[in-house]
């Protein structure tokens, strides 16, 4: 009995790191993915070009490669590894490699939900003399939102889920722990990280019900 | 001297010629009817009018001012065109009101955010905000909705959506303000709540142009009325005479189309 404590606790303390990887990776591709979306829409076409090959790369390859690449490629290029050595280190990487395909896959969302706002809109606030960011924060941004929440809401819930591939270079987040034990011939703490998944995206769907429905009030 | 001047305005779209050579002249406190059919013109004139389209030929002069010459470079700078586009009000066909802010906030937005750029804002804002909304509500009062104004759009029929539109043009008390077909996504009834708020306006002289299909309403309530085709003015006169009169061949043919 109290070792099945030891091992809840210890399940638990490894999703600590699933949990951070989650929240940084959304503290930065969040914003980062609105840069990239405003980058594939420019009327730049070198730079919309680039964007646009970059955003493929990124998703037409598994992210597991990509946490790789980021982790190890910079030594084996004979560049020097840029990570600190140890836990940190790797979390790090892994934290980059997951904003950069996090950040594409939201801009993807956030270009969709601008491009779906009727150009009428950015018409009505120039013709009343509205200056370009005012257009975009006043008038098309909380409709972008609602537009996207849906969307985004998917791909949150994925990313819950993809902080697993983290173990890839080493991260000793929830499935590896788990994995230990049962190289041990313990199976069921495997198992058992199924709930602290399922836990963690059943609030997340509860908190973007709550949002879509605070933006019901208008269509 | 007249209001505005529009002199040689001509726009292409790649190949097509969309407008050739059209000249308009507006006296303060006159009401223009632009009519004719579909692809003639009427709305990219408008648009031009309002810098939502740069025309690629002519002139633009309000009130004495050029606002866009497109001859001369200087009158092109993208940082001037706000304010130049503050001389033009436009109201839209599909009304374009802001979805999340009621009838109130729809009117009151675009005056709030020109008076931040005011010097004396942060002292006053208080005190511009409450001239702001009391001008919004009597503004919404004159629209027959007094009842709506913390109502949002999708709570209101299209008749009340476009009154709260032509508010909101009217918020900023602009130089002339020019209406883009306003009751052609309306139902007849909702129609006639639309027409009745610019007899009005006619009425007290504002200075309007009006793109649209309603013939009998452009006779009774236009000064003047300017028939367009293929991107030309085919006929320009009185509103009676062009809609019972007209001269043109191509005028008659269009208006037979119409049981005035």
């Amino acid at each position: 009995m109290s070792e099945a404590l030891v091992i809840w606790g210890r399940l638990t303390e490894s999703f600590w790191l699933n949990t951070q990887l989650f929240l940084l990776t959304l503290a930065f591709a969040l914003p980062l993915g609105l840069v990239v979306a405003f980058g594939s829409m420019s009327r730049f076409a070198p730079l919309r070009g680039v964007v646009r090959t970059f955003v493929w790369v990124i998703r037409g390859t598994p992210l597991m490669l990509q946490i790789i690449v980021i982790y190890l490629g910079p030594g084996l290029m004979g560049w020097g590894t840029p990570w600190p050595s140890g836990s940190f280190g790797r979390l790090w990487a892994a934290v980059v490699a997951f904003v950069i395909n996090y950040a594409c896959y939201f801009s993807e969302i956030y270009r969709g939900g601008i491009e779906a706002v009727p150009k009428g809109q950015t018409e009505a606030g120039q013709v009343l003399g509205m200056t370009r960011p005012q257009i975009f924060f006043r008038v098309t941004l909380l409709q972008v939102i609602k537009r996207i929440l849906p969307p985004m809401g998917n791909e949150v819930i994925t990313l819950v889920k993809d902080t697993a591939l983290a173990n890839v270079i080493s991260n000793k987040e929830i499935i590896m722990m788990a994995k230990e034990y049962s190289a041990k011939g313990l199976i069921w703490p495997l198992f058992s990280t199924a709930i602290f998944f399922l836990v963690f995206v059943g609030v997340l769907t509860l908190v973007f019900g709550a949002l879509e429905k605070k933006l019901d009030y208008f269509k | 001297m007249a209001l505005l001047e529009a002199t040689g305005i001509g726009k292409n779209f790649g190949s097509t010629h969309v407008l050739k050579d059209i000249s308009l002249s507006l006296e303060k406190g006159e009401a223009l009817a632009i009519i004719g059919s579909s692809g003639s013109g009427k709305t990219t004139l408008l648009r031009c009018l309002n810098f939502l389209e740069t025309p690629d030929t002519g002139r633009i002069v309000v009130d004495g001012k050029t606002l866009w010459d497109a001859a001369d470079p200087q009158t092109h700078k993208e940082s001037e065109k706000r304010k130049k586009r503050l001389h033009f009000g436009l109201v839209f066909q599909n009304f374009n009101l802001f979805p999340q802010y009621t009838a109130l906030e729809n009117v009151m937005l675009a005056g709030e955010l020109l008076a931040k750029e005011r010097p004396d804002y942060k002292a006053n804002r208080r005190k511009i905000h409450d001239e702001l909304e009391s001008k919004a509500r009597g503004l919404l009062e004159q629209m027959g909705l007094s009842d709506r104004a913390g109502h949002y759009p999708h709570q209101l029929s299209g008749g009340q959506q476009q009154r709260v539109a032509i508010a909101r043009a009217l918020a900023l008390e602009p130089d002339i303000l020019c209406f883009d077909e306003p009751t052609s996504a309306l139902d007849p009834e909702l129609t006639g709540e639309v027409l009745r708020v610019l007899r009005e306006l006619a009425a007290k002289k504002t200075t309007m142009i009006i793109v649209t299909h309603e013939m009998a309403f452009a006779r009774d309530v236009a000064d003047r009325i300017l028939f367009m085709d293929g991107g030309v003015v085919v006929e320009e006169g009185p509103a009676y005479q062009v809609i019972d009169h007209p001269r043109e061949e191509r005028t008659r043919r269009f208006l037979a189309h119409y049981n005035t």
